[in-house]
């Protein structure tokens, strides 16, 4: 045990020929991420389960002699795990994939970048072209919105509509979404910076989900806006002990000066 | 009554025996889903308003689909002590001939298909009579003598509505042996010995599963029947539930008792309303005989199966999104492993079988695995049902042992191309599989020999092809509807198979190029190695295989000085 919880049992692994220590149980993905071999991957997020969706991080893992693709945010380190990231069948695969990201977001910049990464700076495929499209041509449909706000948010403000080619990430009917607490962790989690909102004095406005308007806490000390009121309301109720009354209503900045005035004894402990 | 012990079932197979063979005229009409479409509801009405106003003492019952889809609406009448005959294509202006000529002991001549003297529903025998011999014999009929019939033993003969039917030739016997004589591992190992393989496409070996779902820790377990069935041109899942419901149901049971499982559930899809109907009907009958519910058979087993419909999604076939579905949940697919039996509907254990795997279990109880493994091939063991559709002369539901060859299925039993036209190609295993062209129709069918030929078995369907079918518009049709289909979770099946359609359609239209057909190819390739589920695995397979066996066609869609 040291400080930081229980430290697994260090194993022995091989990526592309050469060998490797890493941590029993930790996501390859990581693994390869810290030992810096670059794999591209969208949808992956700490927080979060493993769910493969943007398939562009799949390497091959090799088992007696065989290799199976498989997504490398979804294995876990073990002793003799074997990991080619880098064959010429992965690279074409990869490239493609790239290719179907371009005509899909042919707006995004990181795609862009990612995909030059790998040589691809065109897609020989119809690039998708959407009239005020909400996600500004960027989105590429990971999820990673939906499931920070459905699974870390407990919202599910948003959420998938349609299926297949025809999907799309917004509020139900494209309507303004009183659920939505405006806590931004969509536009936060965004691999491809599509989610747009917009703080005014009063209201946060999402603008990527049909303009859902959020009401922004104002603080009782300097009168400005710092958080929409729902998330705050939902921070507070989770505190355990709860903060004490004269905190709730404060900025952050204010809430210091007022927890330093406390200690210093110009303010009465309550 | 509840059915308690050896006794309370025989009284019950009795009555129903009585019920098949009344000692009276008994017409049958065909109205499964495939029988009603061409009137068969129509004259089972008129039949009825004749038997009712003359007060005639003819028993009239709904059978399920004897499988000759071509000759629908099909009529079965028995007279005492002679054979039973079937009458094709019946026509409302027929019933009143029918009925009048019943009653003098006859039929009309010009409408007989054929005749049963005797019939093996395996876990019974029923014999008719053999008067009538100058019509043909059942076994006469090319269509039927090429076939074997073990799970379509019943179908078409008893009346799907009716337990009493199903018990009185032999039903729920298999289910009685089980729970009371056999001990749940000792199923499994019957199960295991059949050889019994998934028959939803992947072929796993079925008795494995259970073994694998009855060890996985925990105490509340699920069986489901994926009774999803979405390939187009394929129903032969809806014909076995519509046809002969309670072999489905006596299957469960037996594989519950094995498995130590006492919830089950059927994910049927909505578009299958008759057979919904007919389950539930089932299934209340079985619950009042005391064949589902608490303390079965006096064994203080306890099971119980409820119905999940589905909103028609096909990739909701898909083990991970059906489970989903089932939760309430959008029928998207998730990362494997965890599989199922670890962490399936509601994240407990759950084996899920397709109907067709769970409508075999009855048979190999009943006569043993030995018996059942002595039909088929080696590895791949007993009969599979094909709907033979498409341009093919003789359309139907089609049962073969595995290892039949596809000309067989073709040409002995489908007579070869509609129309006196020559077959092109057979395509298998619908959206998720190939076309096998001619030259290669000595192919066995068998799980290993259709995937080396670049195909699959899929559940079962085999649409057939002929010289006035173009294959790229094949290969264009099922592409459009895999990518109707796809959730839109992973990116190659999301965008990879719409941009297919696009290139598809291009070339389709004539103005595709050299460079089209590679790229197709290429994100064929890409979709195939790099989707999430099996259904973007599988999708591009019509693609693929048309361009390995009729790459002319492609070529013949480029212009020149393209």
């Amino acid at each position: 045990m040291s400080l930081f919880g229980s430290v697994n049992r260090m194993v022995t692994i091989t990526i592309n020929k050469n060998q490797y220590l890493a941590e029993e149980g930790e996501i390859f993905l990581l693994t390869a991420l810290r030992l810096n071999i670059d794999i591209p991957h969208l949808c992956y997020e700490k927080a979060l389960e493993p769910y493969g969706a943007c398939r562009l991080c799949m390497v091959d893992v090799v088992t007696c002699g065989k290799t199976t693709m498989t997504p490398a945010c979804t294995i876990k380190v073990h002793n003799g795990l074997e990991i080619l990231t880098d064959t010429p069948e992965i690279i074409k695969h990869r490239r493609l994939l790239f290719e179907l990201y371009l005509a899909e977001a042919p707006k995004s910049e990181v795609i862009r970048e990612m995909a030059a990464k790998y040589g691809v700076t065109k897609t020989r495929f119809l690039k998708k072209i959407v009239h005020d499209d909400p996600l500004f041509g960027k989105c590429i449909l990971c999820g990673l919105c939906v499931r920070v706000c459905n699974e870390i948010m407990g919202t599910s403000a948003i959420n998938f509509i349609n299926r297949g080619p025809y999907t799309v990430i917004n509020t139900p009917f494209f309507e303004h979404n009183p659920d939505c607490a405006g806590c931004a962790a969509c536009a936060q989690v965004c691999p491809t910076k599509a989610i747009v909102f917009e703080d005014s004095d009063a209201e946060r406005i999402m603008q990527s989900w049909s303009g859902t308007a959020v009401p922004l806490a104002t603080c009782s000390s300097c009168k400005k806006s710092y958080a929409p009121e729902k998330l705050m309301d939902k921070v507070l109720d989770k505190l355990d002990p709860a903060i004490i009354e004269e905190l709730r209503t404060l900025c952050p900045e204010c809430r210091r000066k007022y927890i330093t005035r406390m200690e210093i004894g110009r303010i009465p402990r309550s | 009554m509840r059915i308690q012990t050896s006794e309370d079932l025989d009284s019950i197979r009795k009555k129903g025996l009585q019920k098949i063979q009344p000692g009276g005229i008994r017409i049958g009409v065909g109205t499964s889903s495939c029988g009603i479409a061409v009137g068969g509801m129509a004259l089972y009405n008129l039949l009825d308003e004749i038997i009712q106003t003359k007060n005639l003492d003819i028993s009239l019952v709904k059978t399920g689909c004897i499988g000759f889809c071509k000759e629908e609406p099909i009529v079965s009448v028995s007279i005492p002590g002679k054979a039973l005959v079937l009458l094709r294509k019946v026509k409302p202006d027929d019933v009143e001939r029918i009925i009048s000529l019943a009653l003098h002991g006859d039929v009309p001549s010009d409408r007989v298909l054929c005749t049963i003297s005797d019939w093996d529903h395996i876990t019974g025998n029923l014999v008719y009579g053999n008067e009538f011999d100058t019509f043909p014999e059942y076994g006469e009929i090319p269509f039927f003598a090429h076939q074997k019939k073990v799970i379509l033993r019943d179908s078409g003969l008893i009346n799907p509505e009716d337990i009493d039917e199903y018990i009185g030739i032999g039903g729920y016997f298999a289910a009685y042996k089980a729970l009371t004589s056999m001990k749940p591992d000792a199923i499994i190992d019957e199960v295991k010995r059949s050889g019994l393989r998934g028959r939803g496409g992947a072929g796993f070996p079925a008795g494995l599963k259970w073994e694998i779902t009855k060890k996985a820790p925990g105490e509340e377990k699920f069986i489901v029947c994926n009774a999803d069935e979405g390939d187009p041109g394929a129903y032969m899942n809806r014909n076995e539930m519509e046809s002969d419901p309670h072999m489905l149901l006596e299957g469960m049971l037996i594989g519950a008792y094995a498995m130590g499982v006492s919830e089950g559930l059927i994910y049927i899809r909505a578009e299958y309303p008759l057979a919904i109907e007919r389950l539930m009907v089932a299934l209340d009958q079985a619950r009042t005989y005391g064949l589902l519910g608490k303390n079965i058979f006096n064994t203080g087993f306890d099971f119980d199966i409820r119905i999940a419909t589905g909103a028609g999604a096909f990739v909701c076939g898909e083990s991970t999104a059906l489970a989903a579905s089932i939760e309430g949940k959008t029928g998207r697919p998730r990362l494997r492993p965890p599989r199922l039996t670890e962490k399936g509907v509601f994240g407990k254990p759950t084996d899920l079988n397709n109907v067709e795997t769970w409508c075999n279990v009855p048979v190999i109880i009943a006569k043993g695995a030995l018996w059942y493994s002595s039909i088929g091939a080696k590895g791949n063991t007993g009969t599979k049902v094909f709907s033979l559709v498409g341009k093919v002369d003789n359309i139907g539901m089609v049962e073969v042992p595995l290892g039949t060859s596809l000309h067989s299925i073709i040409y002995d039993i489908g007579n070869g191309g509609a129309l006196g036209k020559e077959v092109k190609a057979v395509q298998t295993g619908g959206p998720s599989g190939g076309c096998i062209p001619v030259r290669l129709f000595d192919t066995p069918v068998d799980f290993e020999s259709l995937n080396q030929v670049g195909t699959m078995m899929g559940s079962g369907g085999l649409v057939v092809m002929d010289e006035d079918t173009n294959m790229v518009d094949i290969a264009r049709y099922f592409i459009n509807f895999a990518s109707g289909e796809s959730c839109g979770k992973c990116v190659p099946c999301r965008e990879g198979l719409k941009h297919m359609l696009l290139i598809l359609n291009r070339i389709v239209a004539g103005k595709g190029t050299r460079q089209d057909i590679e790229l197709l190819r290429e994100l064929a390739e890409t979709v195939q190695k790099t989707s999430l589920c099996g259904l973007g695995q599988t999708a591009p397979n019509p693609v693929l295989t048309t361009m390995q066996y009729f790459k002319e066609e492609y070529d013949d869609l480029i212009s020149p000085e393209a």
